[in-house]
């Protein structure tokens, strides 16, 4: 876990926003905000629409600098900043391509604090289940075998697209993250709690707008009989309004999952995936998950003889790294040189 | 950094100077030597003294299992004033110089050592967990065992619950004849003990009574006994014995091994304690509604009450010890002798019976059948016992005595009669036991025949013995009169079922695991639980007598503690990150952690296994002196290289 924090460490004296001069809060009108995406759905962008009536009352209170999905400012007009003008960036997506990773350090230049929105900018989210491919496969997959990426007819070779990086990243692994809005995408709750700290008090670097506790803490089932002794997928059972979705064979990922929304999912009777990330001392989200399923796990005899039957179990769990990694991959798990292949960018965490 | 040599038991295989010169180098080590036997008084005094002159802020002893002198370096290290849970020991032996050979020996001991360095790097110093107790002792067992250390514990000074399940004290005991080697009158010997726990001050006598529910820990346990209602008032009753001449009902007697019967209202023996008829609900012809009351109709001093109530008794018990006893493996079990279904093929007890003075026979040695003196006898030792293929692998102990003595009583008996032997060894190792056996054998003219019984069957009115004398080569057969089998001695039966309340394990058999096979005979592996008598294995009377002795001393030992001390190593959560899920409570071995809006652990229950820590999916839980952090750098420690030994200067 410290590793994994290791972007979010807290800053080095020089760096830091909130010496000097700064105050972005305080002592300007309106605090100037950038909104980046790299490798997104674009679900994030929308997530701010959720805070309903409040948004309308944040954006009075900020200047949007850049904002691709939203302002006509080009990464042009952010290069032309002096360094530090923006006072937040928030940036959603997962590392992927070079023109992530430029933009990233870009922002970072230019930016007074750095916020990770989302789960692909926390800790790579789904689209680093990708690194269980090499990124050739991955092009060859798509595109065809040999492709390179080359500039438009016509073009100049700066036209051509971005190359991929050999692995999809955190934001961390890139810059240095001052804070985190963890979710896929991040609840409005917690939306509206990083925008308070924005305007007013900001918290100690490294910061996660997320409850410290496991989501079990905030969710109304009830939790007896904490035996597994079969897996189901959410499609084939309609659970049990009141008990545990865990006790009734669900791989709910709440246990080792920050709290903070709500438990929105098991309360609507999805299991939670996981989205908001490890809590603070869980390590490797999907490794806590399996150890605690272990742990849980009864069927057959009592002893010895029970290991076939409760390997049974856990075998009927489908697709395994979906389920435990869904969105901490990239965080979590330092993609071996075999898979990283050859050419530019950092591969795995830095 | 002290490496032991253990003689040659580690430096035989490990180079213990290597050791200790690489672990020098090893970052954070300032001091690292090795010595021929570091718990010796020199070793312990080198640690001490290296702890003052450098001022250790921790300290490693490379040597055998922490089991055997993790306390002994702990208290020398405390003694030169360093916190003891700053002190760990690294296992270079059973792990290492007793399992491998060669020069991997010595570079495994360098990384088992270097491992233990990392670990006390994270260590911090802690005090153990003090806590109160209560002053009372829970005895389950009214036999001789239980009887004696019931005596014991209440002689010290302390109060005893004594709870026995059927109506009297004096278990197996009571129902012998004579005991071995020499022949004292069984009833004889235990009757004054009996009275004397029945009258003691300080003991409780809770009979036709079970140990319901038990919960708590050592010191602290909480019982919940249950007594079932006898509808007789032992105060009233004059044992005149008139309730059981009027009740119709007639069942075998439980203590006549079924040889004679009893009423429904009854009394196991004339010495039962306490002295009292029973009316055994279950035999009775109906109490609610009620269907013949003959009994108190002729119960002059009112003694019998219809409306008696079963009690729950709750009460706080600081120790507990267990001599639940034993029971004879069933004859129902011996397909090759007959089944059960030849009635003159009777086990041990039963014999005891029908010699014995107040058995169903008055002590005239007669046969079940028909009530005839039998004249050819067959005694069958190892009936069940030492035949690991179709009933119990191991000896019952006490059977090649109590056949010597069945043989030698129905040789005065019936003078005339002949009693044959056959056995497979004869193991009389106890004091005159040999002897004893000799005299059987040379004196009274008891034939010994060594060698397996293959069948016992009825013929007519005798029973046919076959078997070999492996010492003649020859088979033997036998027209038999009465053939009195040694059952294998077996544990009773909700033993099992009490130990699992208890959290006291249980061996293969069912017989009381003890915590170890030769340095703690006399306590269950759940502190505060102590085994007497033939709970724990088959026993004879001295020995029972001596463990109820040895138990009640440890159970004193805690009774009488000012205050009690537990291990500090334990699990911890941190209240902060937990979620209260509730994953690790039902993990717990030890039923040591709680949870409401978090999780709680009970560090006296605690054993510190660590499961809890495992299973915890938000890391909440955390084992102290032994974060993730430590065993991270641990296990970085035991990988990585052992780097080649410093150029050794001069000769």
């Amino acid at each position: 876990m410290t590793e994994k924090l290791e972007g979010m460490s807290p800053r080095s004296q020089e760096n830091s926003p909130r010496t000097s001069d700064l105050s972005p809060v305080t002592h300007h009108p309106s605090l100037k905000l950038a909104v980046y995406w790299t490798g997104s759905c674009g679900g994030c962008d929308v997530s701010f629409l959720e805070l309903g009536a409040a948004l309308l009352d944040v954006l009075s209170k900020v200047e949007i600098v850049f904002w691709p999905a939203l302002v006509d400012a080009k990464r042009a007009d952010v290069e032309a900043l002096p360094a530090g003008a923006i006072d937040v960036a928030l940036i959603n997506g997962t590392l992927r391509t070079e023109e992530n990773r430029e933009m990233a350090e870009l922002l970072r230049e230019k930016s007074k604090l750095i916020v990770a929105y989302g789960a692909c900018a926390h800790l790579g989210g789904i689209p680093g289940l990708a690194n269980l491919s090499q990124r050739e496969e991955i092009l060859a997959a798509v595109f065809g075998d040999g492709f390179r990426p080359t500039p438009p007819p016509g073009g100049s070779p700066e036209d051509a697209p971005p190359e991929l990086l050999a692995a999809a990243l955190p934001l961390s692994a890139a810059v240095r993250v001052d804070y985190v809005v963890p979710g896929c995408p991040p609840p409005p709750g917690l939306i509206s709690r990083t925008f308070d700290a924005l305007l007013g008090e900001l918290p100690p670097t490294g910061h996660v707008f997320a409850s410290e506790k496991a989501l079990c803490e905030e969710c109304p089932r009830t939790k007896e009989d904490r035996r597994l002794t079969k897996v189901v997928r959410p499609h084939e059972l309609l659970p049990d309004p009141e008990k545990c979705l865990l006790d009734q064979g669900m791989i709910c990922l709440g246990p080792v999952t920050r709290g903070g929304c709500d438990a929105a999912c098991p309360k609507a009777g999805m299991p939670c995936t996981g989205c908001l990330g490890p809590t603070p001392n869980a390590g490797d989200q999907g490794l806590a998950m399996l150890s605690a399923l272990a742990s849980l796990v009864r069927a057959g005899e009592e002893g010895e003889a029970a290991f076939a039957s409760e390997d049974k179990v856990l075998d009927a769990i489908v697709d395994p790294v979906g389920t435990f990694h869904k969105y901490a991959l990239p965080a979590t798990w330092k993609v071996p040189s075999s898979l990283r292949g050859g050419g530019s960018g950092r591969g795995g965490r830095p | 950094m002290f490496v032991c040599h253990c003689g040659k038991n580690i430096a035989g295989t490990v180079d213990v100077a290597r050791v200790s010169e690489a672990l020098a180098r090893h970052p954070g080590v300032v001091y690292a030597t090795h010595h021929e036997y570091m718990c010796s008084e020199p070793g312990q005094e080198l640690l001490r003294r290296a702890i003052r002159e450098h001022r250790l802020t921790g300290a490693v002893v490379a040597a055998c299992s922490p089991s055997m002198h993790e306390t002994t370096f702990r208290r020398a290290a405390a003694s030169a004033g360093l916190n003891p849970y700053l002190v760990e020991i690294a296992n270079i032996r059973e792990q290492c110089s007793w399992v491998h050979e060669g020069p991997a020996a010595t570079d495994k001991a360098i990384r088992v050592a270097r491992t233990m360095v990392e670990k006390v790097k994270g260590n911090h110093p802690l005090t153990p967990v003090e806590v109160g107790h209560a002053e009372k002792c829970l005895v389950v067992g009214g036999g001789i065992a239980g009887i004696q250390a019931a005596l014991d514990v209440a002689d010290a000074g302390f109060e005893v619950l004594l709870v026995e399940k059927s109506p009297t004290i004096g278990g197996r005991m009571a129902q012998l004849s004579e005991t071995f080697p020499t022949l004292d009158c069984s009833q004889c010997i235990l009757t004054p003990k009996m009275v004397e726990a029945a009258h003691h001050p300080r003991i409780r006598l809770l009979t036709y009574s079970e140990v319901e529910e038990v919960s708590g820990f050592i010191g602290n346990y909480h019982v919940r006994i249950r007594k079932k209602p006898t509808y007789v008032n032992p105060d009233r009753c004059n044992l005149c014995g008139e309730c059981a001449k009027v009740c119709p009902i007639r069942v075998p007697s439980e203590f006549d091994c079924g040889l004679s019967e009893r009423a429904a209202i009854y009394i196991p023996f004339p010495q039962a304690v306490p002295s009292s008829y029973t009316l055994d609900e279950g035999s009775c012809l109906g109490l609610v509604p009620l269907r013949c009351g003959e009994c108190a109709k002729v119960c002059e001093p009112r003694a019998i009450d219809f409306d008696m109530h079963e009690e729950l008794l709750e009460e706080d018990v600081g120790a507990i010890i267990l001599a639940t006893g034993y029971e004879l493996y069933p004859k129902e079990a011996m397909a090759e002798y007959g089944h059960g279904t030849v009635p003159d093929v009777i086990d041990g007890l039963q014999f005891e019976r029908i010699l014995s003075a107040s058995g169903p026979t008055r002590g005239e040695v007669r046969r079940p059948s028909d009530g005839r003196v039998p004249k050819e006898v067959v005694f069958i030792q190892c009936s069940g016992s030492r035949d690991p293929e179709l009933h119990k692998p191991y000896c019952s102990k006490i059977c090649c005595m109590y056949t010597a003595k069945h043989a030698l009583l129905f040789r005065h008996a019936v003078p005339d009669g002949k009693a044959y032997v056959f056995y497979i060894d004869i193991r009389a190792g106890g004091k005159g036991y040999e002897e004893f056996v000799n005299r059987a054998m040379e004196e009274e003219g008891i034939l010994y025949l060594r060698g397996k019984v293959a069948k016992v069957f009825r013929d007519g009115d005798k029973v046919m013995v076959w078997g070999v004398d492996t010492l003649t080569g020859k088979r033997v057969e036998v027209a038999a009169d009465l053939v009195v089998l040694a059952q294998a001695v077996v544990p009773t039966t909700g033993a099992p079922e009490l130990a699992r309340k208890l959290r006291a394990a249980v061996d293969a058999h069912g017989f009381l695991q003890e915590a170890h096979p030769k340095l703690r005979p006399l306590e269950a592996l759940t502190g505060g639980i102590f085994l007497a008598g033939a709970a724990h294995a088959p026993k004879d009377i001295p020995e029972a007598v001596a463990q109820g002795s040895g138990a009640a001393a440890k159970a004193v030992a805690i009774l009488s503690a000012p205050v009690l001390t537990h291990s500090p190593e334990v699990a911890e959560v941190d209240e902060a990150l937990c979620s209260g899920c509730r994953i690790c409570a039902p993990q717990c071995p030890y039923t040591a952690i709680t949870v409401d809006e978090v999780a709680h652990v009970n560090e006296i229950l605690c054993e510190g296994c660590g499961t809890c820590v495992a299973a915890c999916p938000s890391g909440a839980m955390t084992m102290r002196n032994l974060s993730d952090v430590q065993v991270q750098s641990m296990i970085r420690a035991a990988l990585s290289e052992v780097p080649e030994p410093a150029e050794v200067k001069g000769g």
